[in-house]
């Protein structure tokens, strides 16, 4: 293999188990996460992974730099000798062929790898239910190799690890295109349905029309591109069994980025329905609605237990018009009925219900000429299938209904897996369900109160749900302002592009600096990832969305 | 367990004093002993260049300009260097001696293109000094010498370390009248000293039979070409090897201004001292002093200065300034002195060495060339560092 320099170990800067310094020639090109091999005592090999490469020269200060320029000519040019320089880098240890894991020697080679050896590095080799996340580029022509890079995915979606966390800042890091790529890779594994299990996926669009169109091919993929796909053992075929649900209103545009010929052609088709929720059923999810409002006495909470079990006038409600009025009648002066209760608890609460429940969304009943078109969401969701995939437009809907909407699905979906639905068998209930939200912070930062119901949710998730088959994929702009629990439970987690206040905080500080610096450089399509299962964090690349892409949201 | 010095005490029947074990040379300066002296002499009725009518000082800034760009004259550079020890006290007959050893390393870099700089020739030999003294019998100091050097490879612990010593050498034991405390240090010194010279000149003469060394390629030596005469080794007669030094010139970073002489034979001293930039001196031509040294044959060399850098930025007016040499080898150069155009050439391309500087590495500089910087940078990092040495003792 290519010879690029030697180990230096000295007293200052001695080599150590955990990471080495070699010199290179100032020329050779390499760069941070390539993979290198030293060759060490008993014919063993230890692999590094770059971490940091600094050029030096013999300058003993700046000054020498400015005399030799002529004392500070700008036009001077060296044209006989150039300053004696190299360049240094420092590798991290990742393995040793011989298990060995003593301090690799001073003036020991320093040769690129093959193929064989960075999958042996990194850990690559022998994926078992190998799931594809992407590929590695390494070094640079004539030497370039590329990697596909496998999950083992009983540690990116359980039993043996799970959840995942990606974060990024928008646009440039490409977020839910990735989550979508990791997404589609699951199910077309679990389509070819190898396995005994099975996965249903639950998707929240966020944002304009992004995920509104994920069974339809993106047109705009060159050939490259799907090269890209089949290298990576991928079909270039958009999701299968796609249902988007959007939030009910008459015209079907007023609560949705979605175009109005778009909803109906997909409506025809039976792939898509509108959502509403209905007093007499979803009443016991009022408190989703103030998850993020300030309730240190808890009082809200007794507010939405008063009227979940009916208590006082609420008895016999049926419909949310009925709700507001009768939560005004408690906001009246004087009124002493429920002394438990403060009127000013109750001007509260019905000054925050009554901005809500003016959504289209909160319904009186479905219609029942419609009942192919209108669905509690609820319903819909105990009722998932295997291999399907639900969209749920919340795009358009303020912040407390969007909460509202996602705590709902997430309530939902723990009642399915435990198995709290009658009339369904277990075997028939997928045996894992993926939920996928974008801007997590919203719902799970360090600032949503620590009483909110969806956080509480979150929690119960990432901390419960390896065991209940639910997972969650989640992501967000700064992964620094997200809940410790929440991102703590997460076994993979990856890293897009980001800003230079967001890598200074205490999230980051052990990250090397160097990925650091990459880490406000990426490029779209570019992530590091860091997974139980790899030896190393790993900066791969994936491929453009298969699904279509809307330009304009 | 015998070592080197029981082993020299069975050897020479002395006894060992087993003294303190110390560096011998001055904290990292290379002892240049001063071969700039009076043996050798300005020849008054010749001049050291061919072009007669130069009186004061020549500009080469223009000329050094105008060849920036084109391949530099100077390919290879040499450096040698010793490190020298004293090991021990050792009593011979009554008397005292100390014994010397050395590291003696010679370099030879070449420069392939600006950023390629590697060593061509490299010559590491260690060795030990002792009194002659020290030999038992009067006859045959070769083979004792020879004999000692094998048994003082075998010594367990020269074994061990893998190293060899590469001969074992003497220093006069006559008594002197000039005695003074390191006398025979001094003489040890300057026999590991002589032995630097003879490799300095084997690399050159290895140089030449490769015939690397051209009319474009020429190898810049640093120090003076002044060699002292020596008594032995195998380059001893300098009018055998001069052909050898077609193509080098000797840089000297030091030199002492007293000695720079005008064709009037006295001191230019001050008139060097206000040199201008990138101006060269008029050539002079030196011999040997012929009465001392006669049998040296003919060996004559001409002799110029060059400021390369300007006196208002170092330390004082003789920094910044080079002395050039170079060994006058044909009839014509011995006669008439070296081609003025060709003193021009390699002062320009002098001038163009200065960048870049080794500043704030080594004090001197504002003298310093840099690929000779680098070749002494390399040859150090080859030497066994003092405890390792002074261990094998």
């Amino acid at each position: 293999m290519k010879k690029i320099g030697k180990i230096i170990a000295t007293e200052k800067v001695p080599t150590t188990v955990d990471e080495f310094y070699f010199w290179t020639d100032k020329e050779l090109i390499i760069k941070p996460f390539d993979v290198v091999k030293v060759n060490h005592i008993k014919e063993s090999i230890t692999f590094g992974v770059v971490e940091e490469i600094s050029h030096l020269t013999d300058n003993s200060s700046s000054l020498a730099g400015f005399i030799s320029s002529d004392f500070g000519d700008v036009n001077y040019e060296y044209h006989y000798t150039q300053r004696i320089g190299m360049n240094y880098v420092k590798a991290r240890v990742v393995g040793n062929s011989g298990g060995i894991y003593t301090p690799v020697l001073d003036g020991s080679f320093v040769s690129l790898a093959n193929e064989d050896d960075v999958k042996e590095a990194l850990g690559l080799k022998d994926i078992k239910n190998p799931l594809p996340c992407g590929y590695i580029e390494m070094y640079e022509q004539p030497d370039s190799i590329t990697i596909p890079v496998h999950f083992n995915s009983h540690f990116l979606i359980g039993p043996e690890g799970a959840h995942l966390n990606i974060s990024g800042i928008s646009g440039l890091a490409s977020k839910t295109s990735y989550a979508m790529f990791l997404l589609k890779a699951i199910q077309e594994k679990y389509l070819k349905g190898q396995q005994e299990e099975s996965v249903a996926f639950v998707i929240l669009n966020v944002k304009g029309r992004d995920l509104l169109a994920i069974d339809e091919i993106n047109d705009e993929l060159t050939p490259e591109d799907k090269e890209i796909y089949n290298y990576l053992g991928l079909e270039t075929s958009p999701f299968k069994n796609v249902k988007y649900f959007y939030p009910y209103s008459k015209d079907l545009t007023t609560s949705t980025y979605g175009r109005k010929g778009d909803i109906e052609s997909q409506i025809e088709l039976g792939k898509a329905f509108q959502y509403k929720y209905i007093f007499e059923d979803d009443k016991e999810s009022i408190d989703l609605l103030f998850s993020n409002v300030d309730d240190p006495n808890q009082t809200m909470e007794s507010i939405v237990n008063f009227i979940a079990t009916g208590q006082g006038r609420f008895n016999g409600i049926t419909n949310w018009n009925e709700l507001r009025n009768e939560v005004y009648e408690y906001t009246k002066a004087g009124n002493d009925r429920e002394k438990e209760i403060t009127v000013l608890s109750w001007r509260k609460f019905y000054r925050l219900l009554n901005k809500s429940i003016e959504k289209t969304i909160f319904s009186n009943a479905i219609n029942p000429k419609a009942k192919d078109k209108e669905k509690r969401l609820k319903e819909s969701i105990l009722d998932i299938k295997k291999n399907d995939v639900f969209v749920i437009d919340i795009a358009k809907l303020d912040e407390e209904t969007q909460g509202f909407v996602f705590g709902d699905v997430m309530r939902s979906i723990y009642e399915l897996k435990l198995g709290q639905v009658d009339n369904r068998e277990e075997s028939d209930i997928p045996s894992k369900i993926i939920i996928f939200i974008d801007e997590l912070n919203k719902y799970a930062s360090k600032e949503v109160p620590k009483t909110s119901p969806i956080l509480r949710q979150l929690l119960d998730i990432t901390e419960r749900g390896r065991s209940l088959g639910i997972i969650l994929f989640s992501a967000e702009q700064f992964k620094s302002s997200i809940h410790d629990r929440v991102k703590g439970n997460c076994a993979t987690h990856a890293y897009g592009r980001t800003n230079a206040i967001e890598v200074s905080k205490p999230d980051y500080q052990y990250v090397p600096p160097v990925y650091k610096s990459m880490l406000t450089r990426l490029k779209q399509g570019e992530y590091i990832i860091q997974n139980p299962i790899f030896r190393s964090s790993l900066n791969i690349k994936f491929p453009k969305p298969i699904y279509k892409q809307f330009k304009n949201g | 367990m015998q070592n080197i010095l029981t082993l020299l005490e069975e050897a020479t029947n002395g006894t060992s004093h087993k003294s303190f074990q110390y560096c011998a040379d001055e904290e990292l300066k290379f002892p240049t002993l001063n071969y700039d002296s009076q043996s050798f002499t300005i020849l008054k009725d010749k001049y050291g260049e061919t072009d007669t009518t130069l009186k004061t000082t020549k500009s080469l800034k223009n000329f050094a300009v105008k060849i920036a760009n084109q391949k530099p004259l100077f390919q290879f550079f040499l450096d040698g260097s010793r490190r020298t020890y004293k090991v021990d006290d050792f009593e011979l007959n009554n008397r005292i001696f100390p014994i010397m050893a050395g590291q003696i390393g010679v370099a030879c870099c070449e420069r392939q293109t600006p950023s390629k700089f590697h060593s061509k020739e490299l010559e590491r030999s260690l060795v030990i000094v002792l009194p002659t003294e020290a030999n038992p019998e009067t006859r045959n100091n070769d083979l004792f010498s020879n004999n000692l050097k094998d048994k003082i490879n075998n010594v367990e612990r020269v074994k061990k370390s893998g190293l060899q010593f590469s001969k074992v050498l003497n220093y006069s034991s006559k008594v002197s009248q000039e005695v003074t405390d390191l006398k025979y240090e001094n003489l040890g010194v300057a026999a590991i000293q002589d032995e630097m010279v003879n490799s300095e000149k084997k690399i050159v003469s290895n140089l030449t039979t490769k015939n690397l060394l051209r009319e474009d390629s020429y190898l810049v030596k640093d120090g003076s070409l002044q060699y002292k005469p020596m008594k032995t080794g195998d380059y001893k007669e300098l009018s055998k090897i001069k052909n050898n030094y077609r193509w080098v010139v000797g840089v000297s970073k030091q030199f002492n201004p007293e000695f720079s002489k005008g064709k009037n034979n006295k001191s230019n001293a001050a008139t060097l001292a206000k040199l201008p930039l990138y101006h060269r001196t008029p050539a002079y031509m030196f011999q040997h002093d012929r009465e001392k040294w006669s049998y040296l044959g003919d060996y004559t060399y001409s002799v110029w200065y060059v400021r390369i850098r300007e006196a208002k930025y170092t330390e004082s007016p003789f920094a910044g300034i080079v002395k050039i040499e170079k060994i006058l080898i044909t009839e014509n150069e011995i006669e008439n002195g070296l081609e003025s155009d060709l003193v021009d050439l390699i002062s320009a391309n002098i001038i163009n060495e200065r960048n870049p500087v080794c500043y704030g590495r080594d004090s001197r500089w504002a003298n310093h060339l840099y690929p000779v910087y680098l070749t002494e940078q390399f040859l150090k990092s080859q030497y066994l560092s003092d405890i390792h040495f002074l261990n094998l003792f």
